[in-house]
């Protein structure tokens, strides 16, 4: 094998490449790098690329331009989060989820503290319940900026205005969840029964304020690439993802909704308050990387409605349940639950198995990214690499979840 | 006597023509990143020198201390030769544009056809260099790349032959000449500027044409293997293109050094005055590129090839038609001519959007979601 | 047109009762845990034909794998699939006991496509082989790594770590 992309040992994923290309091509040869020429080549994007979003590997078996196949290799983010749960007491793992979709951290802690509470029978309080759902939702949108803005950088050189000014306005989020919380991005603010602090005072006029400039923002951003007639071009059409694979593949969050199945959990299995909130589920019709696009900008504009909702309704109280301290170590009675929340990427679920005693038995993460890759090497063969670039740009995959 | 100073006289004209390219590189890095930085909400380089201006020289040193080091298995004479010939082009150009009045390299009287030839070398040194790195990366982004500036060519020579018509002369002082009294051919056939300007940008594989070197898909194409100097040498190039190619722009179409005071200051029978508006007319167009550069996300190479052969070959051959008819029959070509070029713009700018978004949602209902 | 969600509407009880009569010898242990689960018991050697009947189901189908966990508890393992159906909005949590001694099970992925990489997942890190699975390799761990880490009898060795 002369292919010099290869290090010393070839590993499974390229033994795996070149062996498909050798079962189908009529010769019977593996590689095809006799000098330069340009058959069927295998090409590694990655783990270090400037367009694999986190460290991500794709061997990519090309014609040409064309791309015949895809194998994805993740593992290279893997820190063994579902072993450490087992050593760790219910209240210690909380910081643990945040970081696995660490760009909404918010939603992962929820989703993790959502199971514990239901396995040991917790309430949270009101207030706590509200608040909650405004962190959410300020993080989906900050979220989705991420992912819109690295989207366009991908398209780049229009990227490199799109992502400053989205970043710029993420800026305003992320102070307003470090006000409340203490941190950027590792928030650590969720407990059991509630959330560890209250709004300081001042945080519901800042939040309102923000929340006013924002869809003058909003109609930047639209406005700068949707009247781009080479930014259509690039997006119309491409990447389509049909309902029967949605239901195939168990793809959900704005991906699903981009090829019309209006699977939402906050409507298909409401938790917390979002039974009592008016919002609207942002379909598409054509589930093609525009659509993915369009749906995440409708996204934010949801979320800012739900938010000005639930500062409106924001009831006093205690933000704990239990009279001074969260609790410490719980013990929840032996059993195995499943719960799960809307993430900006999709359903973000856990399964805890507990025994009784302080540490969880087994806790299993449901990552919407690393269920969403599945479907790369259907969805990205047969089209030019360029616009595999795109497609995986819009599918929004963070490596920290797919690892874990 | 006469043969020394002849030859000290070329050396002389060569060490500017050069210094020229290497100032306006540098010059266009740091004015490039400073533009790209306050258009997306950032500073820019600015604590190297006045406000950045070392910039461009600290990161000339730089690379120029780098380890110079070539992978073992490349063609070691042909690797050497691509950077070194990549200049050629940017600097024999200079050898036809006036800068002042009077004050030009060599009037030669075929001057456009000089241009377009000269601009043409990139694509060899582009070429060898991607084929002597021996690295499929590099091949595909040099193949890119020729297949591009060959075919973008084509447009720029269609709307060099309008101009060259209009004036009655291939050299670039009747060119000049002709706009004399802000009489510039921008204001009488500016769709041939748009189709000229189009088809440049994309011979400097700059702005939304930039395949060939795009970092996020194929990290740095064709000088993927070249590092220190010798990528120095095609990146200043790449920058020193932006100015020379403004420059052909400038004289052709908006008057070259013409502007208000000419005469003011006169230094050796050189007038001094016009080579400022000459190079803040430059800029101006430098400027336009980077601007257009941020706004537009890179074309993909099929539409790229699609928008030079499908698009701007027939416009520019029918603007050749139309023109060449005009100048032939026309009682006062100008006004016709004004009158010719500014409808077809607008019709053209009016109708490429409307007309490309119908296409793509008649594409784009054809695929089928619920299936 | 296209899928609909929740067109069905059922109560849990109705749907337990329902599926546990369609499934009366294979499915046992059948409970409802709130709100919207239904938890059973199965065994291995009858996978395959309950998953294929339960995905064509009419009406009810589970047509969607959401994930497929694998959990150690000591003396066995077990391989928890949890699917969901469009048309109910309904989940089903199928446990499935594996031996330790021998750990394997049939693969379900020519049924549903997204089982792929769970069953990868469960091979590299709890060592349940999944028969006529396409490509069984790991997938989050290094390909030579030796040993199951989420197992709870897990010594990790020290040729796992050859550069510390």
């Amino acid at each position: 094998m002369s292919d010099e992309f290869v290090t010393t040992v070839p590993d499974a994923a390229l033994e795996l490449a070149l062996s498909r290309i050798a079962s189908s091509t009529a010769a019977g040869e593996g590689s095809d790098m006799q000098g330069l020429r340009l058959d069927e080549v295998v090409v590694n994007m990655g783990p270090q690329h400037p367009s694999t979003h986190g460290v991500l590997r794709l061997v990519v078996t090309l014609d040409g331009e064309m791309v015949k196949d895809v194998i994805p290799v993740i593992g290279y983010l893997h820190r063994c989060k579902e072993k450490l749960a087992e050593k760790r007491t219910y209240y210690q793992y909380i910081p643990i989820p945040d970081r696995t979709e660490y760009v909404a951290g918010m939603n992962c802690e929820w989703g993790y503290v959502m199971t514990v509470e239901k396995l040991a029978g917790i309430r949270p309080t009101r207030r706590a319940e509200v608040i909650r759902v405004i962190m959410a939702e300020l993080n989906r949108i900050a979220s989705h900026l991420v992912a819109v803005g690295t989207f366009t950088a991908d398209l780049a050189p229009l990227g490199t205005a799109m992502v400053f000014y989205m970043f710029r306005d993420r800026e305003q989020i992320l102070d307003l969840l470090e006000s409340a919380s203490g941190a950027r991005m590792m928030f650590n603010y969720f407990r059991f029964g509630g959330v560890r602090y209250d709004l300081p005072d001042g945080w519901v006029e800042k939040c309102r304020e923000f929340l006013d400039g924002f869809p003058k923002m909003v109609q930047e951003y639209e406005s700068l690439v949707e009247t781009n007639a080479i930014f259509l071009q690039r997006c119309l059409g491409k990447g389509v993802i049909s309902q029967q694979d949605v239901v195939d593949y168990a793809i959900t969050g704005p991906n699903a909704r981009a090829s019309g199945v209006a699977h939402d959990l906050r409507r298909t299995r409401p938790y917390s308050v979002y039974p009592e909130l008016d919002f609207d589920l942002c379909l598409g019709q054509h589930g093609d990387v525009y659509d993915r696009y369009k749906v995440r900008i409708e996204e934010m504009k949801q979320s800012r409605a739900i938010i000005l909702q639930c500062l409106d309704m924001l009831p006093k109280g205690p933000v704990q349940v239990g009279s001074l301290k969260p609790p410490y170590v719980i013990t929840p009675p032996p059993g195995a639950v499943y719960t799960a929340q809307e993430n900006p990427r999709g359903e973000y679920g856990t399964y805890i198995v507990s025994d009784g005693s302080r540490y969880p038995y087994r806790l299993k993460y449901r990552d919407p990214c690393f269920i969403n890759l599945q479907i790369f090497p259907k969805l990205l063969s047969g089209n030019k690499i360029a616009d595999a670039v795109a497609i995986s740009g819009s599918m929004d995959l963070v490596l920290g979840g797919i690892d874990r | 006597m006469h043969i020394f100073l002849a030859i000290l006289r070329c050396v002389v004209a060569i060490v500017i023509a050069y210094m020229v390219v290497f100032v306006a590189a540098l010059v266009n890095i740091l004015f490039e990143r400073r533009t790209l930085a306050f258009m997306t909400d950032r500073l820019g380089p600015n604590r190297t020198g006045w406000q950045g201006a070392l910039q461009s020289v600290a990161d000339a040193f730089k690379m120029m201390g780098k380890e110079d080091f070539a992978p073992a298995q490349v063609d070691k004479v042909v690797f050497t030769l691509a950077p070194i010939m990549v200049m050629i082009g940017a600097v024999s150009v200079q050898l036809v544009i006036p800068y002042t009045k009077g004050w030009v390299g060599q009037n030669l009287n075929v001057g456009l056809i000089y241009i377009i030839a000269v601009t043409g070398f990139t694509v060899l040194s582009i070429l060898i260099g991607g084929w002597a790195s021996h690295n499929k990366y590099a091949l595909v982004g040099a193949l890119r790349a020729a297949a591009q500036i060959v075919s973008y060519e084509i447009p720029m020579i269609l709307a060099v032959l309008v101009v060259a018509m209009a004036v009655g002369s291939l050299s670039l002082n009747a060119v000049v000449a002709l706009q004399a009294g802000y009489k510039w051919l921008a204001f009488y056939m500016p769709f041939t500027l748009l189709i000229f300007y189009v088809a440049s940008i994309a011979e400097l594989n700059r702005g939304p044409f930039d395949l060939p070197e795009a970092e996020s898909e194929l990290v740095s194409g064709y000088n993927v293997e070249y590092s220190g100097m010798r990528f120095g040498m095609f990146f200043l190039n790449e920058y020193a293109g932006l100015t020379i190619m403004s420059m052909v722009v400038v004289t052709l179409f908006f008057g070259g050094w013409q502007g208000p005071w000419a005469d003011a200051l006169v230094i050796h029978r050189v007038a001094v005055v016009p080579i400022a508006w000459f190079l803040i007319k430059t800029y101006i167009l430098v400027f336009l590129l980077v601007w257009v550069r941020l706004s537009l996300p890179r074309l993909q190479v099929d539409q790229l090839m699609g928008f030079a052969w499908k698009i701007l070959i027939p416009l520019g051959l029918v603007n050749i038609a139309a023109s060449g008819a005009i100048l032939l029959w026309a009682p006062h070509w100008r006004l016709v001519m004004a009158i010719y070029s500014w409808a077809a713009l607008v019709v053209f700018v009016g109708l490429f959007d409307p007309v490309l978004r119908w296409r793509l949602n008649q594409q784009r209902k054809k695929v089928a979601v619920l299936a | 047109m296209g899928i609909e969600i929740g067109s069905v509407k059922l109560s849990m009880d109705e749907l337990a009762t329902r599926v546990a009569q369609e499934f009366a010898g294979e499915l046992t242990n059948v409970s409802v845990q709130e709100p919207d689960t239904i938890v059973a018991r199965l065994e291995r050697s009858e996978l395959r034909q309950v998953a294929r009947r339960l995905h064509d189901l009419a009406e009810i189908a589970y047509d969607s794998l959401n994930w497929i966990a694998a959990v150690d508890y000591r003396t066995h393992l077990e391989s928890v699939y949890h699917l969901y159906s469009y048309a109910t909005n309904t989940y089903l949590e199928l446990h499935v006991e594996v031996p330790r001694a021998k750990a394997a099970v049939e693969t379900v992925c020519d049924i549903w496509p997204a089982a792929d990489w769970h069953e990868r997942e469960a091979w590299d890190l709890m060592g349940i082989r999944y028969e006529g699975h396409p490509d069984l390799r790991r997938i989050l761990l290094k390909d030579d790594w030796i040993g199951h880490p989420l197992r709870k009898d897990y010594v990790d060795l020290a040729e796992n770590h050859p550069h510390v």
